[in-house]
């Protein structure tokens, strides 16, 4: 022992020199590399330095020069027609009502397992509904809700994440909302009229005179333009929020209530360019000079932890990465003793942080949370009599939510789509629906759900596996087995190729079995394919560089079919597989321009049309939404985007005054 | 000894540089970056413009080479700044602040309790060699040893909150915590903090135990516990006084070993518990590409590791009076 400890000793001295001298070396390199540029953070704070003596209203900004008339002259020159502005919640109890009375009692609706279809059906028409008066809600009460990754800022133009805007939606201010058809309408609760121009360029918006900000500063026209500045300030690190609303002209407040927004051309998609989260002026207008991150400052740091909000709740604590807490904000319902908007169901909400699924759903069985979405085994999972009927119900919906596996048209193995079809006909959709998904989801062909307003009609052919017709197209598209070893090839730039390829996935055990599917269809045509899972944020990168010859993900349904163009249309960002097809192109210009929605719809359907012939996606299935919730809430409704993203959402559930645990 | 010391801390100095460096690049070289995660999770209707992309991409230092942006982040750090995180817009100085203590609460807890417990239980499975008891001890140790920890939590989480509903779930603090007493507070942590340390502690305490029974194994057969025994010493005095004492300094060198493993351990029970501690907030770093996050963890794991190192060296000293530093 003694010798060990010495020759340590020996190995520390001798090799002391040496490697002090490489690190000293090393040291020097990198500090005098780190004494050239300051920090990314410094940089801008620097940048932003040279700002700190202008006004706000004079910083540099990516909105191009433009002089608005006066409200007089835009009044004289344009004819207005009124657009809806409705409350979500009225919007959501009328249709209630047409639906008629639920096709079973909540008590009915409790005792049921949710084991098919229609007990699903019944569970949700039951327990979906509105309160049928103000007697009925617990107004005292609190919903457990959770996260499934952290909040990383509550300020509304920073937010970048679905999880993000779970939470920030219920004390965040947008002026429209949108019903669960995504049909969007001005939101009653901060808007009197909503008025659009003939020629389609204008749009003018009367603000409600009862709302105030959670510090009590009234909430005006000034901050709605305020807000549009911020966002199109190139200095602050505005992530996908600044998307859409770059393309507005300007937005102009003429008086604390009226505020009219400019478009450069008429189009159907001005109202989701006009949707811009609100902030506060009075807060920001004079620091934003001093720190553009929002982030940094002691002062933005204080109002990041506890923003000034405007919504129905505000926080009133917060502790990253373990929980959010957020009250009812009484001066939002009540101004000077009157109630003037309907009173937010619950007294106070708890977001709890939860990052592992398996944890999440033992929390629900625990009531540690009160709602939880499961994966399809979870559902499956929960067996009758067990912890989990104690305290929760299941219910689920259909989300517009697909999933593919795309080709990358550059490759030399996927730029026929005579290929790409034999892969689509390769493909053994029965077993992945009814073995790996149990039934669970529903089989899916184009990038539109058949209930959709866009969705082709008539609906295009689904497609079943057929291998021999997989083998034809391949024949034709050059593919056969020369060799005779087994594998296709194709001679391609004077080379024998053999039909291999790779294809991406995401570390998700079902994914990947999916994509193993098409492996021992492939297998059995002789086309060797590998299926490679790699994680999740390297796929994301190798699908943008587009260094991939297949890859599977999936797509949720943005509010409007205008959103594709940014994956099917060419170059776009998010076109992944380098498809391109110009009268798809020319669809997509079309289809923005089209007021009618009647012909909008049918360019919509004629572009699913073209994408369904050209194949650059093999479209496998729409994933449900799967939800575990507490016996004692109410109200859930499932939208094409989920239970909670669309007017009312989650402001429709509630707790019912009984309380009543089954 | 001081100069031991002052000579340890610089080539620890050094390691730490050659460690980050190696980390940074490798991190950088890893497809995606902080604003890949971003896109990938907003909502579809609102898709980052390839213009923001590249003014995010300035603001956030993503445009330069990533030898330049370590040296800007050992710049920082010389003047005892460690950058601000990209996905959560706090210092990252202060997210390890907040993080650090409920780590440590869990990885030295763990420690301590392993060290305290596997030296009786090695002496006794050493003492009782070839009994009913010790084949049973042993057998059990070697199923916990090859028992995955994130197993034992789901195992535990669902027999002692789901079912016994004894413990809390998850998480480091009940609801009410800001209303308890001092002492309340205290058992409130206890409480949430028993499972995952006890996950934490029964894999190190299984070796740990097998390894102090094996090297008894080893010291009983030399020939001065023989002649002790020969000299009528009693069987305590002669496994407590003669024996262990000369296993002490393998065990004192494991220090060193156990807290990386300790700390690496943390990242996925912390995720499993919701434990609000630094591993799952590598974690996620990791998965956001949140470089100056992922590089303050870096350097606090690493600086830790060296730390129990240096202080696994100090201790032999203390344990073997032969061994000297001056």
């Amino acid at each position: 022992m003694l010798i060990q400890i010495n020759s340590s000793q020996r190995f520390l001295s001798g090799s002391f020199g040496r490697e002090c001298l490489a690190g000293i070396c090393l040291a020097v390199c990198l500090l005098s590399a780190a004494c050239e540029k300051s920090s990314p953070d410094e940089s801008l704070l620097a940048e932003s330095a040279s700002h700190g003596a202008e006004p706000a209203e004079e910083r540099e900004t990516l909105i191009e020069p433009f002089d608005p008339p006066t409200l007089e002259e835009l009044d004289a020159q344009v004819t207005w027609i009124d657009k809806p502005v409705l409350d979500a919640m009225n919007v959501s109890r009328e249709d209630q009502e047409i639906s008629g009375p639920p096709s079973a009692t909540v008590d009915e609706a409790l005792a049921l397992r949710n084991d098919s279809f229609d007990a699903n059906a019944t569970i949700v028409d039951a327990l979906g509904r509105l309160p049928a008066d103000d007697q009925a809600v617990n107004w005292e009460s609190q919903f457990l809700r959770r996260l499934e990754g952290d909040v990383k800022s509550t300020n509304p133009l920073m937010q970048s994440s679905t999880v993000e805007s779970e939470v920030l939606k219920y004390f965040s201010v947008y002026l429209h909302s949108y019903d669960w058809n995504m049909k969007p309408f001005g939101n009653a609760n901060y808007v009197e009229t909503w008025q659009t121009s003939e020629d389609g360029l204008y749009d003018k918006i009367v603000l409600r005179d009862d709302m105030v900000w959670s510090d009590g500063e009234p909430m005006t026209a000034f901050d709605v333009e305020f807000s549009y500045r911020t966002i199109m300030d190139p200095a602050i690190p505005i992530p996908a929020v600044r998307t859409g609303t770059d393309k507005l002209r300007w937005v102009q407040a003429y008086d604390e209530r009226t505020i009219v927004y400019f478009h450069r051309e008429a189009s159907a998609t001005n109202v989701w360019d006009m949707w811009l989260p609100l902030v506060p002026r009075h807060i920001y207008k004079d620091s934003i000079a001093e720190d553009p991150t929002l982030q940094t400052s002691e002062y933005h740091v204080k109002y990041e932890q506890l923003p000034v909000v405007g919504g129905p709740y505000k926080i009133t604590r917060r502790v990253r990465g373990q929980e959010i807490v957020l009250e009812r904000r009484d001066e939002y319902y009540m101004h000077q003793g009157q109630q003037v908007r309907g009173k937010p169901h619950f007294k106070k909400l708890l977001f709890r942080t939860i990052l592992d699924p398996n944890t999440a759903l033992l929390a629900l069985r625990t009531g540690e949370v009160e709602e939880c979405s499961m994966t399809p085994d979870q559902w499956l999972g929960q067996q009758p009599g067990d912890s989990f009927d104690k305290l929760n119900i299941k219910a689920s919906g259909l989300q517009w939510v697909y999933f593919f596996i795309g080709w990358n048209c550059q490759s030399p193995f996927f730029n026929d789509k005579r290929v790409r079809w034999a892969m689509t006909y390769a493909y053994d959709y029965r077993e992945m629906l009814d073995v790996i998904y149990q039934g669970l989801y529903e089989p899916c062909n184009n990038l539109f759900h058949p209930d959709s307003w866009m969705a082709p009609d008539p609906p295009l052919p689904m497609i079943q596996q057929d291998l021999g017709k997989s083998v034809e197209l391949l024949r034709q598209a050059g593919w056969t087995d020369t060799d005779a070893d087994g594998i296709l090839d194709k001679e391609i730039h004077g080379e024998q190729v053999p039909f291999e390829f790779t294809i991406l996935v995401a570390q998700r055990p079902d994914r990947i079995k999916c994509c193993a599917l098409l492996q021992e269809s492939l297998d059995r045509i002789g086309i060797i394919c590998h299926v490679r899972p790699v994680e999740f944020t390297v796929l994301q990168q190798k699908n943008r560089d587009h260094e991939f010859q297949a890859t599977m993900a999936g797509w949720g349904t943005g509010t409007d079919p205008y959103s594709n163009e940014n994956i099917f249309a060419t170059e776009e960002d998010r076109n992944y597989g380098v498809y391109s097809n110009p009268r798809v192109d020319e669809l997509f210009a079309e289809g923005k321009a089209m007021l009618d929605p009647v012909k909008r719809a049918k360019i919509y359907g004629e572009i699913a049309k073209l994408l369904y012939e050209d194949q650059p996606y093999t479209w496998l299935y729409f994933r449900n939404a799967f939800y575990g919730f507490n016996r004692k809430l109410r109200g859930y409704r499932f939208s094409p985007r989920g239970p909670y993203s669309y007017g009312p959402g989650s402001d429709s559930l509630w707790k019912s005054a009984a309380a009543v645990s089954h | 000894m001081i100069s031991y010391l002052i000579r340890r801390i610089l080539i620890a100095v050094v390691t730490l540089i050659l460690i980050t460096f190696v980390i940074y690049g490798l991190i950088r070289s890893i497809p995606g970056d902080p604003i890949t995660v971003d896109m990938a999770q907003s909502d579809p209707s609102r898709s980052l413009s390839p213009e923001d992309r590249k003014r995010l991409e300035k603001i956030y230092g993503l445009d330069k080479h990533w030898t330049i942006a370590y040296g800007q982040w050992i710049g920082n750090l010389v003047r005892l700044e460690m950058g601000q995180s990209i996905s959560r817009k706090l210092p990252v100085a202060r997210l390890i602040r907040d993080r650090l203590l409920p780590t440590l609460l869990l990885s030295v807890s763990s420690l301590l309790i392993t060290y305290i417990l596997c030296i009786p239980l090695g002496l006794w499975i050493t003492v009782r060699d070839g009994t009913v008891g010790e084949r049973a001890l042993s057998t059990g140790l070697y199923m916990l040893y090859s028992l995955p920890s994130f197993v034992a939590a789901l195992f535990l989480q669902l027999l002692l909150s789901v079912k016994l509903g004894w413990l809390p779930l998850m998480g480091m603090v009940s609801d009410d915590y800001e209303q308890m007493s001092l002492l309340g507070k205290t058992w409130d942590i206890f409480k949430h903090a028993l499972m995952p340390a006890a996950c934490f502690t029964y894999g190190s305490l299984a070796y740990y135990t097998r390894f102090v029974k094996s090297n008894m194994m080893e010291v009983v057969r030399q020939d001065y516990v023989r002649t002790a025994k020969a000299k009528g010493v009693t069987p305590v005095g002669v496994v407590w006084k003669h024996a262990f004492r000369n296993t002490l300094i393998p065990l004192v060198t494991l220090i060193g070993l156990t807290l990386p493993a300790l700390l690496s351990g943390a990242v996925i029970l912390e995720q499993i518990y919701s434990w609000p501690g630094m591993g799952s907030l590598f974690f996620a770093s990791i998965r956001e590409r949140d470089y100056p996050t992922i590089m303050g963890l870096t350097l606090v794991f690493s600086a830790l590791t060296l730390l129990g190192q240096l202080l696994a060296d100090l201790l032999y000293a203390v344990v073997d009076p032969r061994v000297t530093y001056s």
